[in-house]
């Protein structure tokens, strides 16, 4: 094929007129605010993104419902991140340039939060994510204070491993990380709150993904003679370590991450080689009538209990506080608006609400202070919360909560 | 000196399988002349057949059996409807054609599974231990599979007409036409078995690992990698070359750590195509 200039001269001219058409094409009404549900819904967050999207869409109805938030309804645009950074970068930009959002909710995985939070940033959005990296807390990522992370970061996982190693009586820990910015965050994040314990990690292995054995980098961490391996892991790759692992005949404990360390896990591996595994999960708010009403549109949409999905807690709870956000700014407001009010309507200070409904009635009189479904969501100066974490213990093939930490 | 011998066997493990898909892409290559994107699917394909037919049947031999004919039946349809419409293109129609073919393949699959992964339920043993060194029964049975494997593609070729007719279009395909070869039935056969050696892939790789719809085109590099180490077009190279590099991936790491293992294959890959660069065992000319 040959382009001669004349057609090169016509594609541009047509490009240049594009934007044009998309502002009056796509014009925002003033009477909807737009977000982006961009989630796991294939890939290795696939256990989760369906129920992630599915209860970003029932909140969002439910505070339409309510007669909107500062006056607006939500429209949701819905994208799958393919738990994949270029996917989600192709699928953020389609929603920022073409769908106008202006804000994203329900990023999953590290690597995706990163490299979608550039573009919400230059686009002035909100960026509502569930990822652990360290990194999403602090400049670049957030310099523009636009990112609100609903999940612990995975330092404070790592933290929540060394109380759990403690209490345990572990002696000899050694780490396996994925490598990726949250495998390691995890592990890093224990090794440090270990040695700041006096301990001292015996191995700390980093592994690659999608390999078709992890025998090599087993052999290298089962030489220190650990009494416990932490893992900064997916379940994929858990599957494949932990078969490997059983099939050495060697009796190490395991402590895992519960993305990783979940039902599927043990369906995939049976009551064998999960007995005895920790997981660890940072818990939804169970007792809070937030998360009964989050159980319920749960049931409703998916067909299982709120439990078994803690993220699609955060998620519901982007929508919340979004809406509750927007209500408190006030009709019109613009994003940097919206922006400042989310530590007003979340922080402690105010009167305590469960729902949206209840949080914009409460709204006229004075102050709230929002108790999610997935924690009491108090974001730092970071934009981070501190959930609290529940650690399970696999017994005969059953996942079994045996206490809760707090860190 | 015993770690150096475990590492060694990983490696010679995945080693066979990065060397069954590099015989399928090979074989395509050397005979259908371009570089088949599509065989990693194509080898998932074959896990999640394999996975089906063991459910239906109780029996995994069966349920391989069964893999085996849909990947080459996948084969055979995708010849049928892309890649004969892309006979006289250029190779660069129909590698870009074969990423689609791929495409379709994995997303299907992932309707009608769903993303999330499934496993080959098989009892898992202890291992023997010979002279200190751990030997898993699973690999041994793994490792039979993979040469039973090629050893019958090896028969086919040499041994059957179908197959001479096959190395004769390799060869030169006009030849081979004037000689009275029918390339339709060359062709058919010849997808046919290349998918049938990309689904036992598949399934050995399901069995070591977890099937999902990604697992296959994740494993298309190294496949690539071997195929064209081994001197592109040449079945007895791409195994060879798959082993070498899994063994020499796995008894690096103690020097260069996990996380540059995958670059050193490709290290010794550039080696050996400076100083061969038709491979280990390619010639100058195609395919014999």
């Amino acid at each position: 094929m040959s382009i001669d200039r004349r057609q090169t001269l016509a594609g541009l001219a047509g490009t240049l007129a594009l934007p044009l058409l998309g502002r009056s094409a796509f014009a925002q009404g003033a009477g909807t605010f737009r977000i982006g549900a961009l989630n796991p819904v294939t890939g290795s967050g696939s256990p989760y993104g369906t129920g992630m999207q599915k209860m970003i869409l029932a909140a969002a109805e439910m505070v339409n419902a309510a007669g909107g938030a500062g006056g607006r309804m939500f429209e949701v645009f819905a994208e799958d991140t393919q738990t994949n950074p270029q996917a989600a970068v192709l699928a953020a930009k389609k929603l920022i340039e073409i769908n106008k959002v202006q804000a994203i909710l329900g990023t999953w995985a590290s690597g995706v939060s990163l490299a979608v939070i550039p573009l919400t940033n230059d686009a002035g959005a909100i960026l509502m994510h569930t990822s652990g990296a360290p990194a999403l807390s602090v400049a670049p990522s957030n310099a523009k204070g636009l990112g609100y992370r609903f999940q612990a970061t995975n330092d404070r996982f790592g933290r929540a491993f060394a109380e759990i190693a403690q209490k345990e009586g572990f002696k000899r820990p050694a780490t396996m990380a994925f490598n990726n910015a949250s495998g390691i965050g995890n592990t890093e994040g224990f090794r440090k709150a270990w040695e700041a314990k006096g301990g001292k990690v015996l191995e700390a292995v980093v592994y690659e993904p999608n390999q078709p054995s992890y025998r090599a980098e087993l052999q290298k961490v089962l030489a220190a003679k650990p009494d416990v391996i932490v893992t900064g892991s997916y379940l994929a790759d858990t599957t494949i370590i932990l078969r490997e692992w059983f099939q050495t005949g060697d009796a190490t404990r395991w402590i895992i991450p519960g993305w990783a360390a979940n039902p599927d896990l043990v369906k995939a591996l049976g009551p064998d080689v999960t007995e005895g595994l920790f997981s660890v999960d940072s818990i939804s708010n169970e007792e809070a009538p937030s998360f009964q009403m989050y159980d319920a549109a749960y049931r409703k949409a998916v067909g299982q209990p709120g439990l078994s999905n803690v993220y699609g807690a955060m998620t519901w709870d982007m929508v919340v506080t979004l809406a509750l956000a927007m209500e408190a700014a006030g009709p019109g407001a613009d994003v940097a608006a919206i922006n400042a009010k989310m530590r007003d309507v979340a922080n402690p200070g105010g009167t305590k609400v469960y729902s949206f409904a209840e949080g914009k009635a409460a709204l006229k009189a004075g102050k709230i202070n929002y108790e999610g479904a997935s924690s009491i969501l108090d974001f730092d100066a970071a934009g981070d919360v501190t959930p609290d974490f529940g650690v399970s213990v696999i017994s005969k093939g059953k996942i079994e909560r045996r206490y809760v930490t707090k860190i | 000196m015993t770690d150096l011998l475990e590492l060694a066997i990983a490696g010679l493990m995945s080693g066979l399988v990065i060397g069954l898909a590099a015989l399928a892409v090979t074989l395509v290559f050397g005979i259908a002349r371009f570089a088949n994107a599509a065989t990693g699917d194509t080898m998932t394909l074959g896990a999640y057949a394999t996975l089906g037919g063991t459910a239906a049947t109780g029996s995994l031999i069966a349920g391989g059996a069964i893999g085996i004919l849909a990947g080459a039946a996948a084969g055979v349809i995708a010849y049928a409807t892309v890649f004969r419409k892309l006979e006289r293109r250029s190779p660069v129609a129909a590698l870009l054609a074969s990423i689609g073919v791929g495409f379709v393949i994995r997303a299907g699959l992932g309707l009608v599974y769903g993303h999330g992964q499934q496993v080959f339920q098989l009892p898992l043993v202890r291992p023997w231990r010979v002279w200190g060194i751990r030997i898993q029964p699973t690999d041994l049975e793994i490792a039979a599979a993979a040469l039973a494997t090629l050893a019958a593609v090896f028969l086919i070729l040499h041994a059957t007409p179908i197959g001479r007719q096959m190395r004769a279009v390799a060869d030169d395909p006009d030849l081979a036409r004037v000689s009275g070869i029918a390339p339709r039935r060359v062709m058919i056969a010849l997808w046919a078995l290349a998918g049938g050696v990309a689904a036992v892939a598949g399934c050995l790789l399901g069995i070591k690992t977890v099937v999902a719809p990604e697992m296959g085109w994740d494993m298309l590099l190294p496949a690539f990698a071997a195929a064209i180490l081994g001197g592109i077009g040449h079945p007895v190279g791409a195994v060879v070359a798959g082993v070498l590099l899994g063994i020499a991936q796995e008894t690096a790491t103690p020097w260069v750590g996990f996380t540059y293992k995958i670059a050193l294959s490709f290290a010794v890959l550039l080696l050996v195509l400076l100083v061969r660069p038709r491979g280990l065992f390619g010639r100058i000319e195609g395919v014999r």
